[in-house]
């Protein structure tokens, strides 16, 4: 399962996060949200300057790119664990 | 008519109750930093040591002020009010706050098909949910799923 990072920062800003925090995996960027509308999970005016962003939301998607499993957040404290994330891949087959 | 005895006068401990559970309210975010089950259960928890707490403070107040005759500690109980109210108002303004999020209702549920795109990468390297999906590099293994974790960003 890879994991892939999707948000509104432009690519310089997630290679900061990357680099800071060791990430390896891919980190895409969204900065007018057109994928986030896409998905329907836009927060309006979310963001610093009223700036459109996304709202917390993960997919499991196979390689039939059918949805397998899916965690939107109702508080923005309580995140998807990654033991509930790599349960969820497990149980592909 | 005679002043009753603060002697006589029974302890109103339901202030000092109230300030310990709103501080309880506040104690209860420190779940979120670690990572534990039932998260959300710890949101709904510190709503309920506040919702509780500012019970006992109200109470606490009636009982020092309605009823002088019987509670005595007006000032103790008003300033242990005044002090409960803070983290009290502080939790339950946390917790409107942090559930200010837009329904993902119409999003892709499971079952359907999750959308295409193309988006760049950390060195504005366009890539596709069909790249992602394929293999890294020729003679690997695909990945069996991708993960896609839509985040706030601005970190």
């Amino acid at each position: 399962m890879l994991p892939v990072a999707i948000s509104v920062d432009p690519p310089d800003i997630s290679r900061n996060l990357a680099n800071k925090s060791g990430y390896t995996f891919p980190i895409l960027s969204d900065p007018d949200a057109a994928v986030i509308r896409r998905y329907h999970i836009l927060h309006p005016a979310g963001g610093p300057d009223e700036h459109d962003i996304a709202r917390p939301a993960e997919f499991l998607v196979d390689s039939s790119k059918t949805v397998r499993w899916t965690n939107f957040t109702e508080d923005l404290r309580v995140r998807a664990r990654a033991d509930e994330m790599l349960a969820a891949a497990h149980q592909l087959r | 008519m005679s002043v009753p005895d603060s002697a006589q006068l029974r302890k109103n401990t339901l202030p000092l109750w109230g300030l310990l559970l709103a501080l309880c309210a506040i104690a209860c975010n420190a779940g979120f930093f670690l990572s534990i089950p039932l998260q959300g259960g710890i949101a709904w928890l510190s709503l309920l040591f506040a919702v509780v707490a500012l019970i006992l403070v109200a109470f606490g107040l009636w009982r020092a002020y309605g009823q002088p005759h019987i509670y005595g500690g007006k000032s103790k109980s008003l300033v242990l009010a005044l002090i409960a109210l803070l983290p009290i108002a502080l939790s339950t303004y946390g917790f409107v706050q942090m559930r200010k999020l837009p329904s993902a209702a119409a999003a892709p549920q499971v079952g359907q098909k999750a959308p295409d795109f193309t988006l760049p990468d950390t060195s504005a390297k366009p890539v596709s949910l069909d790249q992602l999906l394929a293999p890294p590099s020729p003679g690997s293994a695909a990945p069996k799923a991708v993960l896609l974790i839509f985040y706030r960003g601005y970190w």
